[in-house]
């Protein structure tokens, strides 16, 4: 009798441990089935092609960016600041006439520097992550307006100035996007970096227990730098492809994607059974939310009340995932 | 006859598919102290844990002064009177002494706390108690762990407590300050409180408890008094087994120096320490809490820089500028606080113990994890770790089986020198054996090792050479044969100091 009731409670217990590890996919295949119903608009090839290239590219790759730094226990909240000088850069490279391929590297130096002085703060002056990328947050912000006086933004609309962006935005490669490749490639490296190498390890340890790290003779500042600057980096990326997709340059556009990529990541921890971010779980994350905004605007739904059913859902999941859990122990 | 102050029978409690209390007994009687003693996991914390309303017994009776007490939340215990003094947490550290005994029954005016009579109230409590002059506008993260024990006591006597119960209230004293905790428990006991003392520690068992309650696999195997029936037996009661292999014994062969401290100095912490570490030697280092031991550890694996002297490692000279170096000069350390710096609780057994060789089991920053799992499994089989595979978390592992994680972590990147910080503190008796077992491992293996430990009895037994510090200084070195726990203890106090100064 009581050995009936062991087992069962065991089964019960693991049933439950796996379903809350997959909580975030069911529920995302949910909303894929209710939209491709509900809005009729929704699963066409023509809106899920636009859906991936112009939203899921750009958030995935800060996405990524901040899974590694949350990964190795941090937050980044200067991921806008990166994206906006970035493009504020690469822009206004164009506009003096450089050649596409060095404004890209003077968009994405910013972004490193950007990393760098994050880094910096957080090793040299023992801010912790939050207080730092804050700051640094500030910061950026306050240069944008000094430089575009007071936040106008710029427009590279004339035909003279195409070339380089059509260059990004508009070529493809086997019939895929250039930006969707270069999606894949972060994609493909940053897995790599966090799954499977050395440094990955360090970075989980970091993220478990620095001080355990620190006892493990791991060189906690040099990869915090790392940790740092590759988010930087990779948010400069989405600044380059996002000035190219509007050729233009718009003071503090990077913002929105702070909260969004934060979000996507700690969704995605949900799929994991230690509950740690990874590529995989951000990916579900930035798709999740993705689809949600696209298709609470196709059912009609507007921009005010958008917000309320993503953060309805997140709520669902989270809940569902990590209560289940709860219950499981 | 009055009734018992508590009365705890056949109580079950089962986790899933464990069952961590088995018709457990626990009865405490006013005006005793009541020692409940057991290895880990053999459900001292549980008991505790339903007695104060945390975990819900599967069934059993619980009484307070013959009142039955059908569903305990931690509000209606401590009404009854029963306080807990746990082990850690519990205090905030930005209150102050007064807010801290007074929480959630501040004396007040209106709507306000009346400051100035919390402050004057918690003076005479700490004063009647401890005769002890504390401010009591004092930030409690000011205070030794011994004031905030003493916070902790006079915050249930405020309360009105009747019945103390104190989990591991030792464990971060020292002796001067266990003395006086004593003195205040023996004070309690005579104004008529049950005291239930949950400690590792069997000498302060046998010192202050008029009765122990010893617990194995969630039973009660027995009640008795320590003073009649001696250590020996109650361990033996808790193992189950005899304690003649409490310290087992090494026959190795000690080789070559490996490391050498040369006058090796740090500013304020310890001056001109010298010494060799041989092949094989456990070299041990014991001084009273400040002496500077640790901070030669600290030290010896580049935590702190010293001001002067030299460490040389295999004939060079290192400059250890952080834990980096030392690591990759074979230096491994076992640090005090095993959850804290010892092993990251929410990664694997895997992912802890490859940590610091992930370099020789990767290439071009790649990991193999075919070779890392040869490595681990090997490992886990080769030092008896209990765990189900590679992949489950530390935190769901025993004390001892995590140590050995550490252990195994340092084993996997070969060090030759192995610094070992209080490595047996707060696990069970079983799992310290298993630790001596890892040490003579080591030792047979040929690595070096310096042994810091307060437990002089564990230093005696265990190593080949003692070295006691004393204000920074190293005053006296015991070989085996010569070591004993009186003499390193009159040393570790400065008596050899005090002798030799008078014959210079």
């Amino acid at each position: 009798m009581t050995n009936q009731t062991d087992t069962a409670v065991r089964e019960s217990r693991f049933s439950l441990e796996a379903a809350s590890n997959y909580a975030v996919i069911v529920a995302f295949v949910a909303v894929v089935i209710f939209f491709t119903f509900a809005a009729p608009g929704f699963m066409t090839g023509e809106n899920i092609f636009n859906l991936i290239s112009n939203k899921v590219v750009l958030l995935a790759i800060v996405a990524l960016g901040m899974t590694i730094v949350i990964g190795a226990g941090g937050i980044d909240l200067s991921v806008g600041v990166s994206i906006d000088l970035s493009s504020m850069i690469f822009i206004m490279m164009i506009a003096a006439g450089y050649m596409g391929a060095f404004a890209v590297m003077g968009g994405l130096g910013a972004a490193f520097c950007v990393g760098l002085l994050n880094a910096f703060l957080i090793n040299k002056l023992k801010i912790n992550p939050f207080l730092a990328t804050l700051g640094v947050l500030f910061i950026g912000k306050s240069i944008q307006q000094l430089s575009t006086q007071g936040g106008v933004p710029i427009y590279l609309t004339r035909a003279e100035y195409a070339a380089p962006f059509d260059a990004i935005a508009r070529t493809s490669l086997l019939g895929i996007p250039t930006p969707m490749i270069i999606l894949v490639i972060c994609i493909i490296g940053v897995y790599l970096a966090l799954h499977r190498s050395v440094f990955g390890r360090y970075v989980a340890a970091l993220g478990a227990q620095a001080d355990v790290a620190r006892y493990s003779g791991i060189r906690v500042p040099m990869h915090m730098s790392i940790v740092f600057i590759s988010c930087a980096v990779l948010s400069g990326i989405t600044g380059i492809l996002l000035s190219s997709t509007v050729r233009s340059y718009v003071p503090l556009a990077g913002d929105a994607f702070l909260l969004d990529a934060i979000g996507a990541t700690f969704i995605g921890t949900a799929i994991s059974a230690e509950r740690r971010p990874s590529v995989l779980g951000t990916l579900i994350g930035v798709a999740l939310l993705a689809v949600m905004r696209n298709g609470l605007l196709l059912i009609g739904w507007n921009f005010f009340w958008q917000q309320v059913g993503i953060g309805v859902l997140v709520f669902l999941v989270l809940g569902l995932s990590f209560g289940l859990r709860k219950r499981g122990e | 006859m009055t009734a018992a102050a508590i009365e705890m029978r056949s109580i079950n409690k089962i986790f899933g598919p464990v069952k961590a209390l088995d018709e457990a007994d626990l009865v405490v009687e006013s005006g005793t102290i009541h020692g409940l003693v057991g290895q880990n996991g053999a459900g001292k914390s549980t008991i505790i844990k339903i007695l104060a309303g945390i975990y819900r017994r599967t069934s059993g009776d619980v009484s307070v002064f013959g009142k039955r007490l059908e569903q305990i939340t931690p509000a209606a215990i401590e009404a009854e009177g029963v306080h807990f003094i746990h082990q850690d947490r519990l205090l905030v550290p930005t209150a102050t002494v007064a807010e801290a005994i007074f929480l959630r029954n501040e004396p007040r005016f209106g709507p306000f706390i009346n400051y100035r009579q919390m402050n004057r109230r918690a003076s005479e409590l700490l004063h009647r108690y401890f005769e002890l002059d504390l401010n009591p506008r004092t930030l409690i993260s000011e205070l030794s762990t011994a004031q905030q024990k003493i916070v902790q006591i006079t915050r249930a006597l405020a309360h009105d407590a009747k019945i103390l119960v104190l989990d591991e209230p030792t464990a971060a004293l020292v002796s001067k300050e266990v003395e006086s905790l004593f003195s205040v428990l023996r004070r309690l006991k005579a104004d008529g409180l049950a005291i239930v003392f949950i400690s590792h520690y069997m000498s302060e068992i046998l010192e202050i408890c008029d009765v122990v309650t010893v617990l194995r696999n969630g039973t009660d195997v027995g009640v008795v008094d320590p003073s009649e029936v001696g250590i020996q037996k109650i361990v033996e009661m808790m193992t189950n087994r005899d304690t003649s292999e409490m310290y087992p014994r090494r026959n190795v062969e000690i080789g070559a120096p490996v490391m050498s401290v040369k006058n090796l100095t740090v500013d304020g912490a310890f001056e001109n320490v010298t010494f060799d570490i041989h092949a094989g030697e456990i070299l041990g280092l014991t001084g009273l809490l400040g002496s500077g031991d640790k901070e030669v550890l600290n030290a010896l694996f580049g935590q702190i820089k010293p001001d002067a002297g030299e460490i040389i490692l295999h004939g060079k000279k290192q400059k250890f500028g952080s834990p980096v170096d030392a690591v990759n000069g074979g230096v491994a350390k076992i640090p005090e606080d095993r959850r804290a710096h010892g092993v990251a609780t929410g990664l694997s057994v895997g992912e802890n113990m490859s940590l610091a060789s992930l370099g020789q089991v990767s290439t071009k920053g790649f990991v193999d994890r075919k070779k890392e799992s040869q490595v681990i499994d090997g490992l886990i089989r080769d030092l008896g770790i209990k765990t189900p595979d590679r992949h489950t978390l530390v935190k769901n592992l025993s004390g001892g089986n995590q140590q050995k994680v550490v252990v195994g972590k340092w084993l996997s990147c070969n060090s030759e020198i192995y610094l070992l910080d209080e490595p047996t503190v707060a696990v069970d008796v079983g799992a310290k054996v298993e630790i001596y077992n890892l040490m003579n491992r080591l030792a047979a293996e040929g690595k070096g090792q310096v042994f810091v430990s307060s437990d002089l009895e564990e230093v005696t037994e265990m190593c080949d050479r003692v070295l006691v510090i004393y204000r920074g200084k190293i005053i006296a070195e015991y070989k085996r044969g010569e070591i004993d726990a009186d003499r390193l203890l009159a040393a570790a106090s400065g008596t050899v100091a005090e002798t030799e100064r008078k014959r210079a």
